[in-house]
């Protein structure tokens, strides 16, 4: 479980030298404010990862994830000359994440009512699926896991809000702290606590009898 | 602490959110409460789970979205903008001077000259600094950055671009480092790999290697990572060679890229090896690279399924 540990988001070890030397994150904005392309790949690789794996995630999808990776760092090079560090990079990037990702999920629910999104979703599950050897040996705790439970939460997650999945995963998996997911999506962090504590109740009762 | 606001606590302690004190008091309720303590046990089961379903990044994902960025940006750099309107000025004007200035000759030349010494200074480019012979003025390739200030004035940041040749050994620095830059020229994957066939030779240079490692791992046409592979046979035992064969293997979205980077790697006969093939084994669903890998495991005698 990913928990208290984490201060602030998991970045890997590029981030990790961003942040000691907190300097350089600024003065790598700035050179690539002022049209400097290598100091914008060097941001770039800085949150990419992380950026994907949020993307993936969320949408659970290598197509919708590459589609917000790539229009996320776009807007990001379009907007970065009008950046004024009144926020943090980190805050200001994960904003134009999320609303991404939001937008993608919102997408999704519309399409889900006009016709029938779970076949693509269960397709996507089956791809999982056809693999079940490589997954044994690469993790034995996925083989553990029975299908019956996988297909669960993969539904819980399914059938939260968008919002109540953003902050979930923001916290669950990206690790990071509601005060600065509520800084990110624009809200309270007592707000996002509710997101969190109403997340975890629809995980509880769909999957209660497994605990 | 009434049971309910420990139901709603138990989760923000878990997440590791709340203070020292909150979390105090609720650790009092939990050592009193049995069946609070017990939900704390199931939650903290549940969000176990939570973790198995995390979602994995397919391999070669997050190389392809780079390259199709880098394509993009190129693409966004290359906009119709202001740029271009300057870049038409200046050829107009340096290329093809307007008629009524040509019977001035000379002169009017000189003052258009002297106009763009000072306006375009001769300081900026890779080619100045190593001493290229002079050649036709510059135009502007791009204007970066316009900031107007209060007093009226703009500041404008662009890049120039002057045509210029140089004739020289391949072992002339010069030479090389020209080499360097065409091979990562993004505009032209056919310069791209010219230039790499070229510097083949130099691998015994550190700049060299390291740029073709960067090709390598980087460059968005798969013909041109190919060939940076190929020069970079003669290295499959150094470190960094190997160190970036390994990532390109469990990354590239070229399968001919992939089954050339098993059999180099598989040439050095290190035994760390094996776990890379392993790990490509995962993920892999080309059949072609995966038979090529699992031959090579067996090749080296090392089991499949173990690491
Ligand atoms: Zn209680």
């Amino acid at each position: 479980m990913k928990t208290g540990a984490t201060l602030a988001l998991d970045h890997g070890p590029c981030r990790a030298v961003g942040q000691n030397l907190g300097m350089d994150e600024a003065a790598l904005i700035r050179a690539a404010q002022a049209g400097d392309q290598d100091a914008f790949e060097r941001l770039v690789r800085d949150y990419d990862q992380s950026v994907l794996r949020l993307a993936m995630n969320l949408l659970r999808s290598p197509e919708d994830a590459h589609d917000v990776y790539q229009e996320a760092f776009l807007r990001v090079y379009r907007n970065l000359p009008s950046f004024r560090f009144d926020c943090n990079f980190n805050t200001w990037l994960y904003r134009i994440v999320t609303n991404l990702c939001l937008d993608h999920l919102r997408k999704r629910k519309v399409r889900k009512t006009e016709s029938s999104v779970v076949e693509t979703e269960e397709g996507s599950i089956d791809r999982m699926d056809s693999v079940p050897e490589q997954r044994a040996s690469s993790d034995p705790q996925r083989a553990l896991l029975s299908s019956e439970l996988r297909t669960r939460i993969q539904q819980v997650l399914a059938g939260m809000t968008p919002r109540e999945r953003l902050v979930f995963e923001l916290r669950h998996f990206q690790g990071m702290r509601l005060r600065a997911i509520g800084e990110t999506l624009g809200t309270t962090e007592e707000a996002a606590k509710n997101c969190l504590f109403r997340a975890t109740q629809k995980m509880r009762s769909a999957l209660g009898e497994f605990v | 602490m009434n049971c309910e606001t420990a139901r709603q606590q138990i989760v923000l302690l878990i997440y590791g959110e709340l203070s020292f004190e909150e979390e105090e008091i609720l650790e009092s309720h939990l050592d009193a409460c049995v069946e609070c303590n017990q939900e704390r046990a199931r939650l903290e089961k549940l969000s176990s789970f939570a973790d198995l379903a995390e979602s994995e990044v397919p391999a070669g994902l997050l190389a392809r979205c780079r390259r199709d960025l880098t394509a993009a940006l190129e693409q966004e750099r290359r906009r119709p903008s202001l740029s271009s309107i300057f870049r038409g000025f200046w050829q107009k004007w340096f290329v093809n001077p307007p008629m009524w200035m040509r019977p001035a000759g000379a002169l009017a030349m000189l003052a258009v000259g002297f106009f763009g010494a000072r306006l375009l200074p001769d300081q900026s480019s890779a080619l100045s600094q190593i001493g290229v012979s002079q050649g036709p003025p510059p135009t502007i390739s791009k204007v970066r950055l316009v900031n107007p200030d209060n007093s009226g004035q703009v500041l404008v940041h662009y890049d120039e671009v002057r045509p210029r040749e140089l004739r020289g050994n391949i072992n002339d620095d010069r030479i090389r480092r020209l080499l360097l830059a065409a091979a990562a020229d993004p505009a032209d994957p056919g310069l791209r790999v010219d230039s790499i066939d070229i510097l083949k030779s130099q691998t015994s240079d550190n700049e060299v290697r390291h740029a073709l490692l960067n090709v390598l791992r980087a460059d968005t046409n798969s013909g041109v990572r190919l060939k940076a592979l190929d020069a970079l046979r003669p290295y499959a035992k150094d470190p960094d060679t190997r160190k970036t064969l390994a990532q390109v293997l469990l990354s590239d979205d070229n399968p001919a890229v992939r089954t050339q980077a098993i059999d180099l790697l598989v040439q050095s006969k290190e035994p760390d090896v094996a776990g890379v093939l392993q790990q490509l084994l995962q993920n892999e669903e080309n059949g072609y690279v995966r038979s090529r890998s699992q031959k090579a495991l067996n090749d080296m005698k090392a089991s499949v399924g173990t690491f």
